[in-house]
């Protein structure tokens, strides 16, 4: 028998453009926060701009943690060279895009 | 719980090297990895293919698994046969507790039996610390909801599958249905931090975080780009041509809009401030169709043979060239 939790809704949290720290994204992408900071200055993820300097202040966008943490799995599943897991994340990302847009002009259709 | 042939899994012999395993779940991994793979399955298959692996790469989980599996042929049992080790069945193995993959924390039973706690526990699998305290792994799902839910907010209710300790202290699996309140001005892709919500910690370490991400909902009508939302607005002909005051069904409820005359089909018009909610919100664009009224009775036709005489000289195709 499954059991139902029901949560305040305080509890659900929107993660706005600069709301993840570094150890929380590296934590979500189960990696060391070291493996965050070589992944920023590798220039293949990108912390928000802020006005502070240091690992302390940076700040990643929620939409980051998803493209980190495929990063991550193409990484582990291949073996892939960080700069190689970037470029396949990027088309990933475009193909995810455009299939979102083929979608919308065939909301009925099945998906592509 | 039911007993994982991981060799099959992967399409490997049970005396395959590293490298073959490697080679194999490669293979695989790039035939099922979910964000490219047309197959039906693939998000459930690339889960297995990372299980297996999981177990299969680590000589001492191998090792662990070679011996269950030996026991489970001596009872006879087979491949998704039910199977339970015998108590102890670990006694002689030490595991390094290797953490899972970024991939990881969708575990079969029978993962979770062997090597669950385990894992979770991050040192030797009989020798580890049991004062040890952890936070509970960061558990991630997608979410679906309609547009009109990042106007409003809205209600959902999960199922959630998630291995937690028993009261015996073994991992079981447990299905969870969880009410969530998605707050306003979400936006496509955008993440929802359930805190606590994730895989529960050791000791008194704090159980892990769940990360819902965000994916509208296709709708025929409106889609948005990022807090902007754009929305077709299918006008009559005249309307189109001499201005109307129209009424349009917008996600946020029901809007009087000023067409402007002249308007021609692919023209924008902008709502300030009506897209998805936000300190900064975005706008809402109407993006004008010209809609044509059938010529389905005589009366029809007559009409549209008479707008045809009263531009002789309209070419609809001029910019075509000859």
């Amino acid at each position: 028998m499954p059991h139902a939790f029901h949560l305040p809704a305080q509890m659900a949290e929107l993660l706005d453009d600069d709301s993840l720290t570094l150890e929380e994204l590296a934590r979500a992408c189960r990696r060391a926060p070291e493996w965050v900071s070589e992944h920023v200055e590798a220039g293949v993820i990108a912390p928000r701009p802020t006005e502070g300097v240091g690992l302390v202040t940076w700040r990643f966008a929620s939409t980051t943690l998803v493209r980190a943490r495929r990063v991550a799995e193409l990484e582990d599943c291949f073996g892939a060279d960080p700069h190689l897991a970037a470029l396949t994340v990027d088309l990933m990302e475009e193909v995810g895009e455009l299939r979102r847009q083929l979608r919308q002009l065939r909301p009925t259709g099945p998906s592509p | 719980m039911e007993f994982k042939d991981y060799y099959q899994t992967l399409g490997v012999e049970k005396n395959a090297s590293q490298d073959e395993i490697k080679k194999a779940y490669r293979k695989l991994a790039r035939k099922y990895h979910p964000d490219v793979s047309k197959e039906a399955d693939a998000a459930a298959k690339m889960a297995q293919l990372n299980e297996a692996n999981t177990v299969l790469s680590d000589p001492e989980k191998r090792a662990a698994y070679d011996a269950v599996s030996a026991q489970a042929a001596a009872q006879g049992t087979r491949a998704g046969a039910e199977f339970r080790p015998p108590p102890g069945w670990d006694t002689g193995f030490e595991f390094s507790g290797s953490p899972a993959g970024a991939g990881g924390g969708d575990y079969s039973d029978f993962f979770e039996q062997l090597f669950g706690q385990a894992a979770r526990r991050g040192g030797g699998f009989g020798h580890a610390d049991p004062r040890a305290e952890r936070r509970g792994s960061d558990h991630h799902a997608k979410i679906e909801l309609d547009l009109q839910d990042a106007y409003h907010g809205g209600t959902r209710t999960l199922s959630l599958r998630a291995a937690r300790p028993g009261p015996d202290g073994r991992m079981q699996s447990e299905e969870r249905s969880l009410e969530v309140r998605i707050p306003k001005g979400v936006r496509e892709g955008q993440l929802i931090r359930l805190a606590g919500q994730g895989g529960p910690g050791l000791g008194e370490a704090p159980a892990g975080d769940l990360f819902l991400e965000v994916h509208f909902r296709p709708d025929a009508r409106w889609r948005s780009v990022d807090r902007d939302v754009y929305q077709p607005l299918p006008l009559a002909p005249w309307e189109a041509a001499l201005g109307a005051s129209v009424e349009v069904q917008t996600p946020s409820g029901t809007v009087e809009v000023t067409v402007p005359g002249r308007s021609r089909a692919g023209r924008k018009l902008r709502l300030k401030g009506r897209g998805i909610p936000a300190a900064t919100p975005g706008d809402l664009y109407l993006e004008v169709e010209i809609a044509l009224p059938p010529a389905d009775s005589d009366a029809a036709r007559a009409a549209w043979t008479a707008l045809g005489k009263a531009f002789p000289t309209f070419n609809p195709r001029e910019t075509q060239g000859r």
